[in-house]
C-alpha cells in the first residue's frame, strides 16, 4: 500500500495550482496549494507537509526569499523542497541555495513522471535524514553533518543541471571540483553509507 | 594726407634752422625746435610730431641717445638720428633706441627726406603689426579653449590666457627671452610623443583626455611655415567635461533601461511556461487523443522559449560585462585602460552561442 504523502504546491499561477492538485490527489496523495511565499510560511505554521513544489518568479516574495525563510523555520526547517520553475538556472543561484533543495525542474515538466516518482525521492531524503540523526546521536559534530547533507544535495543538483542542459560551464562556475573534494573528505570523516553518494548518477 | 609734422632737436641754432629751411621746402611742418633733451621732453609732453629729428650729441645732461630712448618709451614717436661723425661706440649705444634712421651731417637734402619717409613708413607698419598681434591676441583669448603654438624644439611661440593658466606661465615670460621650453609638467604626458607624430606625419591628430576632473578633446595640428623656416604645431585644449558628464548619464541610464528590459523579458519567459505547464497538465489528466500530438507541440513551444532564455543567458554575459564597465567606471576610456579580467569577459561575450 502506497503511503499517504502531502504535497504543498507553492504558485501563483491558478492553474499550476488546480493542475498539480488534481494530480496529486489523482495520485493518491494529500495536496494543498497556496499562491505565495506569504501564504506558504503561514500555513507551516499548523501544517507539515512531506514536500514542497516552489515556484521561484512570485511576487512580492519570490521563492528563494521564501525557501530561506522555510529553512529558518522553527518547526518546517527541515522540509524538503523542489524548484519548479520556468526560470533559467543560474549558477549563482544554484552556489548558493543548491545545499538546500532536492531538485531544480524547470517548466513545462513532466508532471506524471515526477509524482510517479515523489515516494521515491521521499523515501532517499528521509533515509539521509535518518541516517544524519543516527550520526549526531552517535556524538558526531551537527555543523559537519550539516555541511555534509548541504554539498551532498550541491554536488548532486549541479551535476543534475549539466546533465539537463548539457552545459559543461556550470562546473567551473560552481567550483563542482572542489565541492566533490569536501563532500568526498566528510563522507569518509562521517562515515556515512556509499549509497548517498551513488544518487546523483541516477535519473 | 596732410604734411608729416616734424620736431627738430639740435643744440646748434644755425644748424637747426637750415634743417627746418630745408624740410619746410620739402612740405613738411616743423612744430618746433628744442635746444636740449630736456626741453625736447618738456615740449613732448604736449604735443605729438609725427617724427623727430633728433641730434646724437645734445650739450645738456642727457644727451641725444638718452632722449631718443625716453621719446620712445614714452610717446612712441619715431626718431632719426642726426650725426656729423658716428664712432663705433655710440653706434651701438644709438641702436638699442631701436632708431628709424641716421642722417650724417653735413646732410644731403634728398637723403634727409628720403630718411624720413622710410621712418615713417616703417613706425606705420609697426603699429600697424603692433595692431594685428593685438588683434590676434583678443581673438586668441576670446574663445574658452586653451591653445599655444610650439616650434620642432617645443619652444611656446605663441599661447593664449587659457593655456597660460594651464601652464602656470604669465604673459610677460612667454615673451621673455629664451623662449619657454614646454616640458609637459606632468599634465600633458599624453601629447609629448602625438607632437613629435604631427611633426613626422604633418597629419592633424585628435584625441580625448582627462585631466583632474576634467576631460578634454585636444587637437594637434601641422603649422606650415615659408621654407626653411621650420615647422610648428598648433595645440588646441578643448573643454568637453559636459558633454562626457552628459554621456556618462546616458550610459547609465541605458543600462537601467536595458535591465529593466531583461527582468522584463526573464518573467515573461516564466509566464510563458506556466499555461504550457497547464495544457500539459490538462492534456495527462483528462486527453487520450492526439495526446502525443499536443505534447509535440507544447515541446516546439518550449523549445522556444528555451532559445529566448539562451538569449537572456548570453545577454546577461553582455550586461554584466557593460555594467563593470560603465557603470563602475564610466569616466574611464574603453579603449585605452582594459584591465585583464574585462578582457576575459569581452572573450566571453563573444562566444558564438550553442
Amino acid at each position: 500500500m502506497q503511503l499517504m504523502y502531502s504535497v504543498l504546491v507553492v504558485d501563483d499561477d491558478p492553474a499550476i495550482r488546480e493542475i498539480f492538485t488534481a494530480f496529486l490527489i489523482q495520485k493518491g496523495m494529500s495536496a494543498i496549494a497556496v499562491s505565495g511565499g506569504r501564504e506558504c510560511l503561514d500555513l507551516l505554521k499548523n501544517q507539515m507537509p512531506d514536500i514542497i513544489l516552489l515556484d521561484l518568479m512570485m511576487e512580492p516574495m519570490d521563492g528563494w526569499e521564501t525557501l530561506r525563510e522555510i529553512r529558518n523555520h522553527p518547526f518546517a526547517g527541515q522540509v524538503p523542497v523542489i524548484i519548479i520553475t520556468g526560470k533559467q538556472p543560474v549558477p549563482a543561484d544554484i552556489l548558493e541555495y543548491g545545499g538546500m533543495i532536492e531538485d531544480f525542474i524547470g517548466k513545462p515538466l513532466d508532471f506524471v513522471r515526477l509524482v510517479a516518482c515523489l515516494p521515491q525521492t521521499l523515501e532517499k531524503i528521509r533515509d539521509l535524514n535518518r541516517t544524519a540523526a543516527q550520526k549526531q546521536e552517535a556524538g558526531m559534530d551537527p555543523a559537519r553533518i550539516a555541511e555534509y547533507t548541504r554539498l551532498l544535495r550541491l554536488v548532486r543538483i549541479t551535476t543534475t543541471l549539466i546533465r539537463r542542459h548539457k552545459d559543461k560551464s556550470w562546473a567551473e562556475q560552481v567550483f563542482l571540483e572542489k565541492q566533490e573534494e569536501r563532500l568526498a573528505v566528510l563522507h569518509a570523516i562521517l562515515g556515512f553509507p556509499d549509497r548517498f553518494l551513488a544518487w546523483d548518477r541516477e535519473g | 594726407m596732410p604734411p608729416a609734422s616734424v620736431f627738430i632737436v639740435e643744440d646748434e641754432l644755425i644748424e637747426a634752422e637750415d634743417i627746418r629751411q630745408t624740410l619746410e621746402n620739402q612740405g613738411y611742418t616743423v612744430t618746433g625746435i628744442a635746444r636740449s633733451g630736456e626741453l625736447a621732453l618738456e615740449y613732448l609732453r604736449t604735443a605729438r610730431p609725427d617724427v623727430v629729428l633728433m641730434d646724437i650729441h645734445l650739450t645738456g645732461t642727457i644727451d641725444g641717445i638718452d632722449t631718443a630712448n625716453r621719446v620712445r618709451t614714452l610717446y612712441n614717436i619715431p626718431v632719426i638720428f642726426l650725426t656729423a661723425h658716428a664712432d663705433e661706440t655710440t653706434l651701438a649705444r644709438a641702436k638699442v633706441t631701436e632708431p628709424y634712421g641716421y642722417v650724417l651731417k653735413p646732410f644731403d637734402e634728398r637723403e634727409l627726406h628720403s630718411s624720413i619717409e622710410m621712418g615713417l613708413y616703417k613706425h606705420r607698419m609697426e603699429a600697424l603689426a603692433k595692431e594685428n598681434e593685438r588683434t590676434i591676441r583678443v581673438l586668441a583669448n576670446a574663445i574658452p579653449d586653451a591653445v599655444m603654438l610650439l616650434d620642432e624644439d617645443r619652444h611656446i611661440i605663441a599661447l593664449n590666457d587659457a593655456m597660460a593658466r594651464r601652464l602656470g606661465l604669465t604673459y610677460a615670460r612667454t615673451q621673455g627671452e629664451p623662449a619657454v621650453r614646454f616640458d609637459g609638467n606632468g599634465m600633458f604626458t599624453s601629447l609629448d610623443f602625438r607632437i613629435s607624430t604631427v611633426f613626422r606625419s604633418g597629419l592633424p591628430v585628435r584625441f580625448d583626455e582627462k585631466n583632474g576632473e576634467g576631460w578634454f578633446e585636444i587637437s594637434l595640428h601641422l603649422v606650415e611655415r615659408l621654407e626653411g623656416s621650420g615647422q610648428r604645431v598648433f595645440v588646441q585644449y578643448h573643454d568637453i567635461t559636459d558633454h562626457k558628464r552628459f554621456e556618462n548619464q546616458l550610459k547609465k541610464e541605458g543600462m537601467t533601461r536595458i535591465e529593466q528590459n531583461m527582468e522584463q523579458f526573464q518573467i515573461l519567459n516564466d509566464q510563458i511556461r506556466n499555461p504550457l505547464q497547464a495544457i500539459m497538465g490538462y492534456v495527462n489528466l483528462d486527453c487520450v487523443r492526439n495526446q502525443e500530438r499536443i505534447m509535440e507541440q507544447i515541446k516546439l513551444i518550449d523549445n522556444l522559449v528555451s532559445r529566448l532564455d539562451q538569449g537572456w543567458v548570453e545577454s546577461e554575459k553582455v550586461r554584466r560585462f557593460l555594467l563593470r564597465h560603465y557603470r563602475d567606471n564610466p569616466d574611464d576610456n574603453p579603449g585605452t585602460s582594459s584591465p585583464a579580467g574585462d578582457r576575459r569577459d569581452a572573450a566571453d561575450v563573444q562566444r558564438p552561442c550553442r
